[in-house]
């Protein structure tokens, strides 16, 4: 995965450490290669070859994080959509160039978890041209799987970071939080503020990495999958905390697409600590320090 | 974790995203993951284990006091190799004391009253058992077992194997196991009349067992295991008060028993407390018409600085063996008679409360049980409280060291 990794263990033994580190990081290898998008012998680019013709049969795994992503879009009212990658092919940040609207509605007529047809054991895409991606939540998941696969090896305390989706295996053996970074989206390398936690998972979602400004507006690469468009008036940033990786993601993500107005209502209702930074550098949320 | 105002859609929404969560295999450890123990262990435990002195008044003749344990135990758990794991435990006890021996008809409006040995006995027994698990992948482990035991008048070898199969899509585990055992009993008075001079027993234990994780915090296990036990099972060192005869004869006992026992437990970890709670049921039933329900509450509540206090509570009720009398006025038609008071229907109460603490490199424990069984306590109503009911407490110090 192209983004800084860590994993720090405490153990007994520098060996015992070592067997950890190396079943967990073979863990989210497995994952990886069997949900990458780039890889042609993957799961999901089996799935996705097969767009428009027959079903394909699937393992139990891909199947549980199918209802997952299902789940998830129900839950959204339709924001969380690993069928929205499509939108890729339209919008090319680096180009500086907006898309024509047609050639949106277009991908947007194409994409839509509700034209996937999941079955037990079985999912199809039912259009040619359909396409998943599972960028969206396959990595918070490996982070969950590499946790548990710690603490099968008898790991207690620990913490692993797939860059920047967190989860904590345990506080420091003396007790203590691990103090968690939030990046600051002006200076990406400094911390914005340091959320302190002891176990469960964190995640972030963001705005600021890509990006264009075009014409004096701002088009963030956070699209919206029932528009086709960027969202508009959305945090820089938002951090979730979960009792999982998977849910700290996914509320992380579904909050940006909700935006300013309508996300910390909805993260209040879920019931999950949350904390944002705001376009003029502004904070907010009941994460961090100020609340301690 | 933290969660505030969790309720009506929103909360709604969370449990329906944490159900497809946990729903995805191994996003979660559970609880009977099948992989090898990770690091070696190395854990001793000294117990003095005290009987009540028995009452005045229910005693007829013979010492007062009774039984003393004292056990050392040790225990060697270690990886072997990646795949597999060694778990070796070693106990020596040394015991004093007087035994319940037979009981005569009290006297008129009072109750049976107990005969008791002498407070000559004394007896040490060693005890090993180990055990060497391999495990063919994450979801298939086998394991076997092999044990010795000698007491000044007994020796006794066992062995077993199982084997566990995960489900993990269904967060489920399937383990089944066998196992045997030899018993040779020798009686270390032989010349006193009617002693046996030798004799032998042993069993056979099929057992199936269902681990069921239902959710992150949530484990539910059952079992259900059949026991035939065949050969002597009477007791050489108890007799039997036989009212025709004013005499004692030998307690005498079926010579097979085809024992099934149930357990249901559940394990119920609450974040908010850190604390977790241990439901334990188990039911007895043999064809010597003994059953009997035992209910285990434990409440592991993890403190601050690594500390951990386990208040726990253990009920036990049961019927009596069919051929169990206090005494007998005549012999009965099948020959058999027992006063052993374990026999004996009764029930019991237990309190116990360990204190442990974690001190990284080792931990240490203390453990204090309190157990009395009396008549008043069973679940049926008794017409006779056998008089040789015990009452214990047993005061334990704990090591265990990481290696």
């Amino acid at each position: 995965m192209a983004s800084p990794c860590e994993l720090r263990l405490y153990a007994t033994s520098q060996g015992f450490a070592d067997r950890a580190a190396e079943a967990a990081i073979a863990e989210v290898d497995r994952i990886e290669q069997k949900y990458s998008r780039y890889r042609h012998t993957s799961v999901l680019s089996a799935i996705n070859r097969a767009a428009g013709g027959d079903a394909v049969t699937i393992d139990s795994e891909t199947s549980a994080l199918l209802q997952y992503a299902d789940s998830a879009y129900q839950q959204s009212d339709g924001l969380f959509d690993i069928s929205s990658g499509v939108l890729r092919r339209a919008w090319n940040f680096k180009s500086g160039q907006l898309p024509s609207e047609r050639e949106v509605a277009n991908l947007v007529a194409v994409l839509g978890w509700p034209k996937v047809e999941l079955t037990a054991g079985k999912v199809r895409l039912s259009q040619v041209g359909m396409e998943l991606d599972f960028g969206g939540f396959a990595k918070e998941y490996a982070v969950d799987a590499a946790a548990r696969v710690c603490a099968e090896q008898g790991i207690a305390h620990g913490l692993v970071d797939l860059g920047g989706d967190i989860r904590v295996l345990g506080p420091h053996p003396d007790g203590s939080a691990w103090q968690i970074g939030i990046r600051d989206p002006q200076q990406p390398t400094q911390a914005k503020l340091v959320v302190p936690l002891k176990s469960g998972g964190l995640a972030s979602s963001g705005d600021y990495e890509r990006f264009m400004v075009i014409a004096g507006k701002r088009y963030s690469h956070i699209l919206d999958p029932r528009s086709g468009w960027p969202v508009e008036n959305t945090f820089r940033s938002l951090s979730v905390v979960a009792p999982l990786c998977l849910l700290a993601g996914t509320a992380a993500t579904v909050g940006l697409l909700k935006g300013v107005i309508a996300a910390p209502a909805w993260l209040d209702e879920l019931g999950l600590p949350h904390c944002w930074v705001q376009a003029n550098g502004q904070t907010g949320g009941d994460l961090g320090p100020w609340q301690s | 974790m933290k969660q505030k105002n969790a309720r009506g859609q929103g909360a709604s929404a969370f449990m329906a995203l944490s159900a497809a969560a946990l729903a995805i295999p191994g996003i979660v450890s559970t609880a009977q993951a099948a992989a090898p123990i990770a690091e070696a262990e190395l854990g001793y435990k000294a117990s003095a284990y005290r009987e009540a002195d028995i009452e005045r008044s229910k005693l007829a003749a013979g010492s007062a006091s009774r039984y003393e344990i004292d056990t050392h135990q040790l225990r060697f758990i270690s990886p072997l190799g990646r795949a597999s794991d060694l778990a070796v435990d070693f106990s020596y006890e040394t015991m004093s004391g007087a035994s319940p021996w037979f009981i005569m008809p009290g006297t008129s409006g009072n109750g049976p009253v107990q005969v008791m040995s002498g407070a000559s006995i004394e007896e040490e027994r060693k005890d090993i058992q180990a055990s060497l698990g391999h495990y063919f992948s994450s979801q298939h482990a086998a394991k076997v077992l092999l044990g010795y035991s000698t007491e000044n008048d007994y020796q006794a070898v066992n062995m077993g194997v199982e084997g566990s199969i995960e489900i993990p899509a269904r967060e489920l585990t399937l383990t089944a196991g066998l196992g045997f055992s030899d018993d040779e009993i020798e009686p270390t008075d032989p010349e006193m009349p009617d002693r046996i001079d030798s004799a032998s027993r042993s069993s056979t234990t099929a057992f199936v067992a269902v681990a069921q994780v239902l959710n992150a915090n949530t484990v539910v296990q059952g079992s259900l295991s059949m026991v035939t036990n065949d050969g002597y099972l009477s007791d050489p060192y108890k007799k039997v008060w036989r009212a025709d005869l004013s005499n004692t004869v030998a307690d005498a006992r079926p010579n097979e028993r085809q024992q099934l026992v149930l357990n249901v437990r559940m394990r119920h970890y609450l974040p908010a407390v850190r604390a977790a709670l241990h439901v334990d049921y188990r039911f007895f039933d043999d064809d010597w018409d003994i059953s009997s329900h035992t209910v285990d509450l434990a409440w592991y509540q993890n403190l601050g600085d690594n500390w951990q206090l386990t208040p726990s509570l253990r009920y036990y009720s049961q019927s009596q063996a069919y051929f169990y009398g206090p005494f007998f006025y005549n012999a009965r038609s099948d020959g058999y008679a027992s006063s052993d008071y374990r026999l004996s229907p009764y029930g019991a109460l237990s309190f116990r409360l360990r204190l442990e603490r974690n001190w990284g490199e080792f931990s240490t424990n203390v453990e204090w049980e309190s157990y009395r069984a009396a008549a008043s306590l069973a679940l049926d109503d008794v017409g006779v409280e056998n008089p040789g009911l015990v009452e214990f407490d047993i005061l334990s110090l704990g090591l265990k060291l990481h290696l």
